[in-house]
Order: C-alpha cells, then structure tokens, then sequence
C-alpha cells in the first residue's frame, strides 16, 4: 500500500478583477494523480502558476480540495475535520522556501523547535532540552546555537533550523516545497545532502517540490512534471532525463544550463507560460510546441501509460526527443 | 587603444557601525569591445557592489576609497556628478535582477523607454515614441504598438524583462551591465532572455559585464569569467580555461557543488563559512575553508598572479 495516494485532485480559486469583481477562475491543480511508497522521494517540477506548491499544500489540507481524494497510509484525509486532522499532521511535515520568513524573529532556536514536541504532547518537560539538543546536531548544528535567534544565522543554517523544527515530531513524510532555491550553490549542495543523508536514517518519504530539474533529479527517485495544473509525464527519476516523452519535460531538461563551455546551445522554447486563469484549450501546452499540429489544439490528451511506469499526456509522445540536447 | 572598461585595483567599503566592512577589497578586471565578462561569486562577495561602483552608484554607508575606473579611458571615478548623470543609461546601462521593481509601476512603457531617449539624446516626444517601438521590436516584443501604452503589471516577468533591456539598450551604450538578469525568470523564459541578449551584444559589439551566480549561464554566454570570493577576484580567465582546469580550490568546489542531470553521486560541498568582512584578515581569505592546508595562507594574502596565458589565480599553490 502506498504511504499517500492522491486521486484526481482538483482545486480552483476565485479571481477578482481590480473592482473586486468576479471575473472567472483560475484552475491550479486539475486532475492530479499520484501515489508515495514508503522511502521514497517524488519530485514534483515546474514553472511558476503551474500548481506544485497548491497541490503540497492540499494534501496537508492547508487548503481544501474541489474534487478528488487524499489517503494517508490508506485513511481517506479530505474532508476531516481539524481535530481529526491533527494526529495526521503530525506524521506528515513541511519545509519551506524562505528559510527567513519561516521561522519566528521573537523565539529562540529552543522555543521553535520545542512548541512541536509541547502541541502534540511528545517529550516530557524534563527532557526537552535534551531532545531540541538532539535534533540541533542531527542537522549539522550544535547544543550552543539553543539559546540564539533566527537573525543570528545565516541562510543555509536557518534552512537547516526549518529542516530540524519539521523532523521534531517524527514525521514519515516530508513536503519540501522549493527548500533550496533560496540558497547560494555551496550552500544548496550542504542541504541537499543533508535531505538525503535523513531520509537514509530516518526512513522518511519527500514530496519535492521545485522549479529546478537539475535539482529535483538529484534526489528523486520518481518525478513528475506538470504544467498549467496539469501532470503532463510521471516515471522514473533516471528515465525521465534519458527518454523524456513529453515536449515540455524536453524543453525543461534543454533548459538546464550546463557548467561546459562546449556543451551545445539548445533550441528556447518559444512563447510565454500562459495565464492559468484562461489556459489554450486542447492541449494547454500546443502553442509553445514545436511538435503541435491540428489535434493538439482540439483535444487534450489524458495521462496514459506508455511502458511499464512511465505515464505521460501528449498525443505526439512517440516523436518527442527529436530536440534534445545532450551532454 | 585603451580597453572599452577597465577597473584597477578598486576599493568600496562600507563604513558600518558594527565597523569598516570591505566589501570590494582590491578588484582589478577590463572588458574589450564586444566581449562578456562574468563576474561570478555566492551572495556577499561582492559582484553587485562592483558594478555598483562602476556606475557610482553605492548604496549608503559605501563609498569608493580607492582605485581607478576607466570607459574608454575616461576617468569615471574624477568626474564632476553632472557628466556622470550624462554616461549612466546613456554609454552604461544596467539591467537589474528584479524587472517588477526596477520599472515604474505607475508610467506607461512606452513613456519609461521614451524618457530615456528625450533625456540623453535629445529626441522629439514623436521621435522617441517611434524609436521606442524599435527597441521594442528588437527585444522580440509582439503588438509593440499596442504594448507602449501597457503599465508594467499588465506584462509578464519574461516581457518585463525585455523591456528593461529595450530601455537599456536605448541609447545603444558601450557597456551593459546585467546584475543576474534571469535569476527571477522561470527556466524556459530564462533561456529565451539569455538568447536575447547575446544577439544583441553580437549585432553591436557592445561590452557586457554579466553578473550572475549560476556557473551554467557562464559556460555558455560569457567570454571570459571572474571568480569572486569575499571582496576579491580569486580567479580570472577564459571561460574554457576556467572551467576546463579551475585552479583555485573554491572555483573547483563550485563546480562540483552543481547538481548536473543523470548524476546521483552526493554533492561535493564547501565546508565553512564565509569570513566575517568587518574583522582584518591578514592570510588567505579562503584558508580556513581550504583543504590544502598551505603554510603560507595562514600569514599572507596571496597575490592574483598570471600562471597561463589569460588565466590568473590567487593561491600559494599555484604560484
């Protein structure tokens, strides 16, 4: 059984012209299915608007869902209520992005990482401080940083502070939503290690979200590619960058700048991510396709399975690698 | 005949009042006509404040206390502020990181481009609005007619983008400076921006110093490429030389710390912190992050020294 199952979630808001009225909606998430086993990590890749930061945030129930089903260890999520909730919450943990505005400026390290362990009743008093201590230096840190305040720190150790306030109630799954974007290159690579070295320990599960496929490649070990609320190819991590299917998952791996002088220039994909709000009909991605024709613009193709468990949504999937560029 | 920028021995600091912070400490590049330098360094080293400076235009508490700048062989630093005002936009333009912010959310497009035109080159209102389509169609915006009377939040970042460039490139300048000029873009409109700019450098042999923090954009839009580590160039080169033989030990930790697709191996990192600027260092910046445990880093700061045709480096080892 899988740890999360996540079955045809849907979710749109509400968009309001400058007068506050309404004026349509905006569909982030459209029909998104996955699964998580057990220790593994799924990296979930795309561009801004493309509804990866939505998608972690409604199996957290952060946000409700309009249509669809999140199992957690197969008990159904949706739709309990907060108090029910709450035990859930407790195995399933967020990183975030900005390890600057997601810590408290008012509360030491000991206080951030103890208020955890104190709402779900978990360490007795007595042994808080050895606990906190314990977390401290399971990432990288030590017993004297405690007493210190999130300004005291610098990015990659604020980040590490949000890694260790998250593994404090023991969670089974992680949601890392963009953790190392805001990071110097030295510093992403500390962390990313650091992910990877926990999940050994700990047994833990990721859902990884980012913009950066090089990265999500590094720790996957499944990915899945969306674009405009739509999964558009789901499969295997080292799969993906050596047989992608689909256009896009083409143009992001071109996208990729390589550190070699001599490594070849690849074709840009033309046009601009186009507004979620009022998305192409047919396949939303045809008109920045190099591969589009009539078909593409009348009929949106649905997710299949192609081989084994490499799913992708493109009419043309057979074609596509045609424009790759490789190292 | 003098090189199109050049920058001798540079020092800005900041007069803090947790003390004297040493951001830019010593940088020395040029740039000839029709190339692209990479000034390339983690955050705080101290790219953005070189270029800054180029422009004079530090923030506070900063101020230049030492060094020479010159376009063209003219003096920057010993200008008087009015002829200054009349080389910035004009013979040096900038492109900034962030397009949201850097342009004037309440000016149409068309007025911002315009401005720039009427100020240094003098045109009429009609002839600045139709050269500021022209810049627009340059920088690959479709409808530009229909785009001069946009605000820019009705634009989308990549197109915001383009039009900062239109704006830079206006006054067709010597030098461009791009201060991480897709770091805000999503990746496929990032590759569209770079290819932008590098026809437009290749069709005016216009000089461009491009800021950045991604080694992969260096490889492939930069001529040559500095390395930048707390305040100083710790390696200077031709982007082949550099990436293919990368002498200093921070340069080769650098590109080892990049996740490259289809390797799963762990990462190698930087072990250590950048040196606390405010305090007097007197050795080598990088000692205590380094792995080759020289002697001499301990007492002395270690010269940027030539070691091959075009590539310089400034470590005990390799000289």
């Amino acid at each position: 059984m899988a740890l999360l199952e996540v079955k045809n979630l849907r979710k749109s808001f509400k968009v309001l012209d400058p007068l506050g009225r309404n004026s349509g909606r905006l569909v982030a998430v459209d029909n998104v299915s996955f699964t998580i086993n057990a220790g593994e990590t799924l990296g979930l890749v795309g561009e801004s608007g493309c509804g990866k930061s939505t998608t972690g945030k409604l199996i957290l129930q952060l946000l409700k869902p309009d249509q669809g089903q999140i199992y957690y260890a197969g008990t159904e999520l949706t739709g309990l209520s907060a108090a029910k909730m709450r035990p859930w919450r407790r195995r399933m943990q967020m990183i975030f992005q900005d390890p600057f505005s997601s810590l408290n400026p008012r509360m030491t390290i000991g206080a951030i990482l103890s208020e955890p362990l104190i709402i779900h009743r978990l360490v007795p008093a007595r042994q808080m401080r050895d606990r906190v201590i314990e977390l401290l230096e399971k990432v990288g840190l030590s017993a004297e940083h405690e007493q210190r305040y999130p300004h005291e720190f610098s990015g990659g150790q604020r980040q590490r502070i949000g890694i260790a306030r998250a593994l404090a109630v023991e969670p089974e799954l992680i949601i890392a939503d963009e953790p190392v974007s805001a990071l110097d290159l030295s510093v992403q690579a500390q962390v990313l290690n650091l992910l990877k070295q926990l999940r050994e320990e700990q047994q833990l599960s990721y859902l990884f979200i980012a913009h950066d496929l090089a990265v999500i490649e590094h720790v996957s070990d499944r990915i899945a590619v969306m674009y405009l609320g739509n999964i558009v190819e789901l499969c295997a991590a080292s799969e993906l960058y050596k047989n992608p299917r689909h256009p896009y998952t083409e143009a992001l791996l071109n996208a990729v700048p390589v550190p070699d002088p001599h490594h070849a220039r690849p074709l840009a994909l033309t046009g601009e991510i186009p507004s979620p709000v009022n998305p192409p009909g047919g396949c939303h991605f045809h008109p920045r396709c190099p591969y589009a024709d009539h078909r593409c613009r009348q009929q949106a193709p649905a997710l299949e399975t192609i081989t084994g468990d490499h799913q992708v949504a493109c009419h043309h999937s057979d074609q596509v690698g045609r424009y790759l560029v490789r190292g | 005949m003098p090189p199109r920028l050049s920058v001798a021995n540079l020092k800005s600091y900041f007069f803090t009042r947790n003390g004297l912070l040493k951001a830019v400490d010593g940088v020395s590049f040029h740039i000839e006509q029709g190339e692209t330098l990479a000034l390339v360094g983690e955050s705080g080293c101290g790219k953005s404040m070189t270029a800054l400076s180029i422009l004079r235009l530090l923030p506070e508490p900063g101020r230049i206390v030492g060094g020479e700048i010159h376009l063209d062989g003219r003096d920057l630093l010993h200008l008087p502020e009015i002829e200054i005002r009349r080389i910035r936009g004009n013979d040096i333009s900038m492109i900034f990181q962030e397009p949201m912010t850097s342009l004037n959310p309440v000016l149409k497009i068309g007025d911002q481009i315009a401005e720039v035109l009427r100020l240094h080159q003098g045109l009429s209102r009609r002839e600045a609005r139709a050269h500021a389509t022209q810049s627009l169609v340059q920088v690959g915006i479709s409808d530009p007619q229909q785009r001069l009377g946009d605000y820019p939040h009705q634009l989308s970042g990549g197109q915001r983008q383009r039009v900062m460039i239109a704006m830079a490139l206006a006054c067709d300048p010597k030098l461009l400076i791009a201060d991480e000029p897709t770091t805000a873009l999503d990746v496929t409109i990032q590759a569209q921006i770079m290819d932008l700019l590098l026809k437009l450098k290749q069709d005016r042999r216009m000089a461009t110093l491009l800021i950045t923090h991604d080694l992969g954009i260096v490889a492939s839009n930069a001529d040559r490429v500095a390395i930048m580590y707390a305040g100083q160039i710790i390696e200077l080169g031709s982007v082949d030389l550099v990436f293919s033989n990368p002498l200093h030990p921070y340069t080769r930790g650098l590109l080892q710390c990049v996740p490259r697709i289809g390797e799963k191996n762990s990462l190698a990192t930087i072990t250590g912190q950048l040196p606390d600027l405010t305090k007097n260092h007197e050795g080598c910046l990088f000692a205590s992050r380094c792995s080759c445990l020289c002697d001499n880093g301990q007492q002395q700061r270690p010269a940027l020294k030539e070691v091959a045709e075009n590539h310089l480096v400034r470590c005990w080892r390799q000289s």
